[in-house]
């Protein structure tokens, strides 16, 4: 046997990206593992003492908040520890007090399995709540809950107060009187299972301005004290024993960050320009509203890509149309002017959501009924968010995109549902923009060679690039045995976008880009190459790309990419660009990726 | 018994601090106070009602006060919330 060096093999996990930058260091695990309350029935005699070891619980429970209210005032001032009143405040509340009480008296319960069951029906009424930022607040009165039923049962806290030294703070999830004690400059980074980008520890990460990853299932139970860690926030993955080598990879993408971050502030209010005055318009993918700030805050103007199924996969009922209407319009407003494109529902593939799930599994999902299918099929769903959309376009400049076209019908119906739907809403007399383009995903090979006849029916299109290499390659990229072959530089995807592109502009349209692609150094010289007009990223890669389209002209990538069009392996391309990089433009040098992947 | 009307104007929506101030004024008067959205009714002294009402931005809001000072009452708070609580909450 191996022993312990079986034991620590490198692992990566993959998580939700909560806070930019990397870190390194050891594990601090907190245990904050739900104690559960089993029921007990209390002997009629010892009720009166349940009562008033219920009280005693509360009082202690107090004292414990105004201990952590203290420090917290001190160390991060008033304002902060005001969170502190409201967990006060539950702790003192009538109703859940009266009910508890009611549960120990009259059903007699014990009252740790009282009030859990109390509070537990509370938290499921959070659970209803569309607002994801409000619903993550249960985790609060989680914490509270949590508090009280351990001093009931007598069990000691053990918590961030005990961290002494620098390290990543690994923990199922983390709450606000979790974060409250813990000595901020000790915290490298945070790792959490359970969380969105808007729970508590991906905010106060983002305050703090170091790195976290959340959402990563088991990792906590995976991962002992003093576990070495790598955690970059910026692709979500987090890495348990890393060897020397990952440690060098990270430590040099750590600091290809801290530098990009620099860049960041002076390129933030600079315009994506060619060194010989060709502008592109630079856009941001967002998937929730919250992410229009970090958009704003990295540069890009306007959003290119409003993926809206995340606002309806993480319910439970399908959203109203008051509901889309304000959660569109939160974004409309923030970016007008800048425009902002809101892809209609893209159901299905990976994303299947729970009020639509088919009753038996797809066998091959991303070739199955999703996007403009879905959505064609389901027209009270489609029209419910059509109007919440144009509605939305009142407060300032939207266009209106339909994914996995593959078919002209599908264009024709869905823009003969926008023009019914537009017309309701006229006679209905609500306030819509003037123009509104209408456009397509450009994902499936069959729109790329149709796409002379799509561009006559619509006002854009759109290149998805991770969808298109997919379906042109027929690689699964999931697959880890194929997944070599998924290469956004092979020269059969380098076509499908230059017929593309040639069949928007002939016709008088204009053709942005949405995948993965542009985000990175090669695609995104070769999608400038392409003349395309619109490039839209995740926000944090948005300072990189900017600062490629700066340092280039457009007739040098225009070279580029006429080359590279009749070459005939991704290698050879790949070697094109390097070269080019070397000779002609070694300042973006930094951004050529590690040869290992 | 009064009533009113009232549009959540706060970005990120009522919530669990914001909560308890809206608590803590309900609390400040002898009426019985409740808030209704979307049919869901709670009691307005009660800060795990209110904040599990998930008041989100541009959610409307029915305040019911019954009691001897529910003029008042209803005022403070629909002010309160009209005011982004910024006006009211002591």
């Amino acid at each position: 046997m191996e022993g312990n060096k079986a034991e620590n093999r490198e692992a990566i996990f993959n998580g939700i990206p909560a806070s930019p930058g990397i870190a390194h260091g050891e594990a601090f695990v907190v245990n904050v593992e739900n104690i559960p309350a089993t029921p007990e029935k209390v002997p009629e005699a010892k009720i009166e003492a349940e009562v008033q070891r219920f009280e005693t619980a509360l009082k202690e429970t107090g004292e414990e908040l105004d201990k952590i209210h203290k420090q917290l005032e001190e160390e991060m001032g008033v304002e902060h520890a005001k969170i502190l009143d409201s967990h006060r405040m539950i702790l003192t509340d009538e109703v859940a007090r009266k009910d508890t009480l009611k549960l120990i008296t009259k059903d007699k319960y014990n009252a740790a399995y009282a009030f859990t069951t109390v509070i537990n029906k509370v938290i499921t009424t959070f659970q209803h709540i569309e607002d994801e930022y409000l619903r993550e607040r249960a985790a609060d009165i989680q914490d509270v809950k949590r508090r009280v039923v351990r001093n009931l049962l007598g069990q000691k806290v053990e918590g961030l107060s005990n961290l002494r030294k620098k390290a990543i703070v690994v923990a199922k999830d983390l709450t606000p009187s979790d974060t409250a004690i813990m000595k901020k400059k000790y915290v490298l980074a945070f790792v959490t299972d359970i969380g969105g980008s808007t729970s508590h520890a991906a905010i106060i990460a983002r305050s703090l301005g170091i790195p976290a990853v959340v959402g990563l299932e088991s990792l906590s139970h995976n991962v002992k004290p003093y576990d070495k860690l790598i955690v970059d926030g910026i692709t979500g993955q987090v890495v348990l024993h890393p060897t020397g080598e990952t440690v060098g990879m990270f430590e040099e993408a750590q600091e290809r960050f801290r530098e990009m971050e620099k860049e960041l502030l002076t390129l933030r209010d600079y315009p994506a320009v060619t060194l010989d005055g060709h502008t592109i318009e630079l856009s941001g993918n967002i998937e929730t509203a919250d992410e229009v700030e970090d958009v704003v805050s990295h540069g890009a103007k306007g959003v290119g890509l409003f993926r809206t199924e995340y606002f309806f996969i993480t319910r439970k009922n399908l959203p109203s149309e008051e509901q889309q209407y304000r959660y569109y319009s939160r974004v409309v407003k923030e970016l007008a002017p800048d425009p902002v494109l809101i892809r209609t529902l893209d159901v299905g593939g990976d994303k299947i959501a729970r009020w639509a799930s088919t009753s038996s599994p797809e066998a091959n999902p991303f070739m199955g009924w999703r996007g403009i299918r879905f959505t064609l099929s389901r027209k009270d769903i489609f029209r419910t968010q059509l109007r919440a959309i144009f509605r939305a376009s009142a407060h300032g400049n939207v266009r209106v995109m339909f994914p996995m076209i593959s078919v002209m019908d599908e264009v024709l119906e869905a823009k003969e549902i926008c023009e019914e739907v537009k017309a309701d809403l006229k006679n209905e007399r609500y306030q819509m923009g003037d123009n509104i383009e209408i456009g397509i995903m450009i994902e499936t090979p069959s729109a790329v060679a149709i796409a002379d006849k799509l561009a006559k029916k619509v006002d854009f299109f759109s290149i998805g690039t991770n969808d298109l290499i997919q379906y042109s390659l027929a690689v699964d990229r999931g697959n880890s045995r194929i997944s070599y072959l998924y290469n956004d530089l092979h020269p059969s995807i380098l076509r499908f976008i230059r017929d593309t592109v040639t069949a928007a502009h002939k016709n008088g349209i204009w053709v942005g880009i949405c995948g993965e692609m542009p985000g990175s150094v090669y695609g995104a010289l070769l999608s400038l190459g392409f003349e395309l007009d619109e490039f839209s990223a995740s926000a944090y890669l948005i300072p990189e790309i900017k600062k490629i389209i700066r340092s280039v002209t457009l007739d040098e990538t225009k070279m580029l990419v006429k080359k590279a069009i009749k070459l005939s392996t991704a290698t050879e391309v790949k070697q094109l660009l390097e070269a080019y990089i070397e000779n002609k433009r070694p300042e973006l040098r930094e951004f050529i990726p590690e040869a290992v992947k | 018994m009064v009533s009113g009307q009232v549009k959540v104007i706060t970005k990120n929506g009522i919530h669990l601090r914001l909560a308890s101030d809206l608590v803590k004024a309900a609390n400040s008067f002898r009426s019985e106070i409740w808030i209704t959205k979307d049919s869901q009714e709670v009691n307005a002294k009660s800060i795990l009602g209110v904040a599990g009402l998930g008041a989100e931005l541009g959610a409307e809001l029915f305040i019911k006060v019954e009691g001897d000072d529910e003029e008042e009452a209803l005022e403070y708070l629909v002010t309160l919330v009209e005011s982004d609580f910024t006006k009211g909450a002591q």
